[in-house]
């Protein structure tokens, strides 16, 4: 038999190399794209709001109280204990919330996606979680204390039927894992939110095929849709990881400076009255630069990874 | 006892009947396509024989086996999609070896089926590709090597040129019918391109509404189509509402004239109505009257078509098409003059409704 199209492919290939080559060398002087010009106020912007910035955090992280340089800030968040303590507490809230909201995410965003919902179900628990994954800072915060804080309406409602006092045996939300639990609130639903299309992009081909060859199930999981989906499912928990590192508000409304999250120790050597250093402020948004900066590139790969499979 | 057997298969989805009444005996080794508009339910057959849908009745059995209720991944007969159902994550080699690897196979022997399989649709040395590295054509053949890895007793194939680009679809459509002969294997192809289902089978099921129309070699298919669907949908065709004359010699009458036909109106009565079709190669421009079988026409277009010059001319109220073949001392007709059609009784066809 033959192999024309395989040939064809070859022979067209070739033409257009050479196509390529015959052209004349033009001098690099006019090859200025101009096409680029419409693009120039977008760099500006990024310029302006991002780059700026992260530069000044980077020279002012070098900077005493004095303005003359220093290392002392660097070496600060890299020996101090609190500040130590701080990024440990930052980083173990968003694994764990990242790792939950991944997980449960996942699977609900599969119940919605594969379960066989009706359509308009879909359509709103989508749409729910859209609106769910914005629900953050002080009115979550709130929400929370009002029905599970010290005085929250649940706590008092246990109180009262069992007859206990569940603060005396030693029940608080203000800890890691009850932040935890208020951040699931928004790293749940955005999980669904980013999860939905990806396994939307399963085709029924694949599946029906791996049937056909014999497989299971199980199979099919194993082989096909996790792979498939793993870059996906990778990528968004380093999503909301950076989502829950970055996270301020939330934290700060319901806990003050109870719980010492990065973000929050920023905020107080910001604007606080006793512990002002502008200097180890910035000092602490570089790490935390660089750790998102960590994120996203991963998070880039990931994209990649999937966009040239699922096409 | 057919190799293949689908026993008057019907198929509901919810009000929708998609597939009716459908009976069916396949031999070994023969291939057998399912030709019809979209929609007309070839899909759903052949979905039915590889197990992804449940019949609503009949019953399809392979050398004498009832597979009727088995689940798909128990058939072992081998499926090849229309497009992208490459599992985009393996590459050539693995997806041709998947179905070996979920039954437990030995490495080697996969390894060397795989290969065998590379040789056989021409990419050999490009096992380690990943799908999206590959054309569209390279993609179905890949696709067409992972479907018989396992040596499947029916090969089955839903419109798999459909999305590629017509020089690719002729040549890729040749390279499957030669691989299905070397390896004897018995296939089912789906296909709306009627020049496809010609082209490729041993015989041709034409479908219409969930129902079979017509069952024959493609000879047959196109030069005797049985009813005014196959023949409008197979080939290009001109349609004439006759009256029977003489249901004895075989005369009816259209536009007021008289045309004798080859085939018998026995089972019709003297001025019973019935469709007849001339296949536009049927026909030709007479010099003079003949004796039997003339129309007066007038042409109203000439388009020329490359291989063949194809005129359009009007008979009272009809509008007809005539083919001649080309060649360069061919004196083409002018818009606007009339002329006179002859044609064969051989060439009338009785269509049944
Ligand atoms: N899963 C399904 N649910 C409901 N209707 C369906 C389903 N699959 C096919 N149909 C209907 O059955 C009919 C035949 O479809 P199909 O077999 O896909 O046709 P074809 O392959 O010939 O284009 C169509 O009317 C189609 O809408
Ligand atoms: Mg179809």
């Amino acid at each position: 038999m033959g192999n024309n199209p395989v040939l064809e492919e070859k022979i067209l290939t070739k033409r257009e190399s050479k196509k390529g080559s015959a052209q004349p060398a033009r001098s690099p002087r006019f090859d200025f794209n101009w096409a680029w010009l419409g693009v120039a106020p977008f760099f500006l912007f990024a310029l302006a709001f991002l780059f700026l910035p992260s530069f000044s955090i980077v020279v002012r992280s070098f900077q005493g109280v004095d303005g003359s340089f220093t290392f002392k800030n660097i070496i600060a968040i890299l020996t101090e204990s609190d500040i130590i303590n701080a990024y440990q507490a930052s980083l173990s809230i968003s694994v764990i919330t990242a790792i939950g909201g991944g997980f449960f995410g996942f699977l609900l965003a599969y119940a919605v996606i594969l379960g066989g919902m009706p359509r308009g179900m879909r359509t709103f628990m989508v749409t729910f979680s859209g609106v769910a994954s914005n629900f953050a800072g002080v009115p979550l915060a709130f929400a929370f204390i009002a029905t599970m804080g010290n005085a929250g309406l649940i706590t008092r409602w246990i109180e009262a039927i069992f007859e206990i006092n569940v603060r005396q045996m030693g029940f608080s939300i203000y800890t890691i894992w009850g932040l935890s639990i208020v951040y699931m609130y928004f790293q749940f639903p955005l999980m669904v939110l980013i999860m939905a299309p990806a396994l939307d992009g399963l085709r029924r081909e694949w599946r029906e095929a791996c049937e056909n060859l014999g497989g299971s199930a199980w199979q099919y999981w194993r082989y096909v849709a996790f792979p498939i989906l793993l870059p996906s499912i990778l990528g968004t928990m380093i999503l909301l990881f950076g989502n829950a590192f970055g996270a301020y508000a939330t934290a700060y409304a319901f806990s003050g400076s109870f719980i010492n999250l990065v973000t929050i120790l920023i905020g107080a050597q910001i604007q606080g009255d006793v512990l002002y250093n502008p200097g180890l402020g910035n000092a602490l948004a570089l790490g935390m630069i660089i750790i998102m900066s960590v994120c996203m590139f991963g998070y880039a790969y990931m994209q990649r990874k999937t966009s040239r499979w699922v096409r | 006892m057919a190799f293949l057997e689908i026993n008057n298969i019907s198929k509901s989805f919810a009000s929708t009947v998609a597939v009716q009444d459908f009976d069916l005996q396949v031999e070994r080794g023969e291939l057998v396509s399912f030709l019809g508009p979209s929609g007309c339910g070839k899909t759903t057959t052949l979905r039915l024989v590889a197990g992804f849908e449940t019949t609503t009745q009949g019953k399809i059995i392979v050398k004498g086996e009832d597979i009727t209720n088995k689940p798909p991944n128990q058939r072992n007969v081998g499926m090849v999609f229309q497009a992208y159902a490459l599992f985009p994550n393996m590459t050539v080699g693995g997806n041709i070896g998947f179905g070996m690897k979920v039954n437990k196979r030995p490495q080697e022997e996969i390894q060397a089926r795989v290969d065998e399989l590379l040789e056989l649709i021409a990419m050999p040395g490009l096992a380690n590709r990943y799908p999206h590295q590959l054309s569209g054509g390279q993609q179905q053949r890949v696709a067409l090597a992972r479907a018989l890895a396992l040596n499947p007793e029916v090969l089955l194939l839903d419109e798999p040129l459909s999305a590629l680009d017509a020089k690719i679809r002729v040549v890729l459509r040749g390279e499957i019918r030669a691989i299905q002969q070397k390896l004897g294997i018995t296939a089912i192809y789906v296909t709306h391109d009627q020049e496809e289902a010609l082209s490729l089978s041993d015989r041709v099921v034409v479908m219409h509404q969930g129902r079979i129309e017509q069952v024959g070699p493609p000879f047959e298919i196109y030069n005797f189509p049985k009813t005014e669907f196959v023949a409008n949908f197979v080939g290009t065709l001109n349609a004439y509402n006759a009256k029977v004359l003489d249901n004895q010699r075989n005369v009816l009458s259209i536009e007021g004239q008289d045309i004798q036909t080859a085939q018998t109106l026995g089972a019709y009565k003297n001025g019973d109505r019935v469709m007849i079709a001339i296949r536009p190669e049927r026909l030709s421009f007479a010099d003079g009257q003949k004796k039997v079988n003339n129309l007066a026409c007038t042409v109203e277009e000439v388009t020329f078509l490359g291989s063949i010059v194809r005129v359009q001319v009007r008979t009272g109220e009809k509008t007809l098409y005539v083919d001649t073949f080309n060649n360069p001392y061919l004196e083409l007709p002018r818009v606007g003059e009339t002329k006179q059609l002859t044609f064969s009784r051989e060439a009338v066809l009785i269509l049944h409704p």
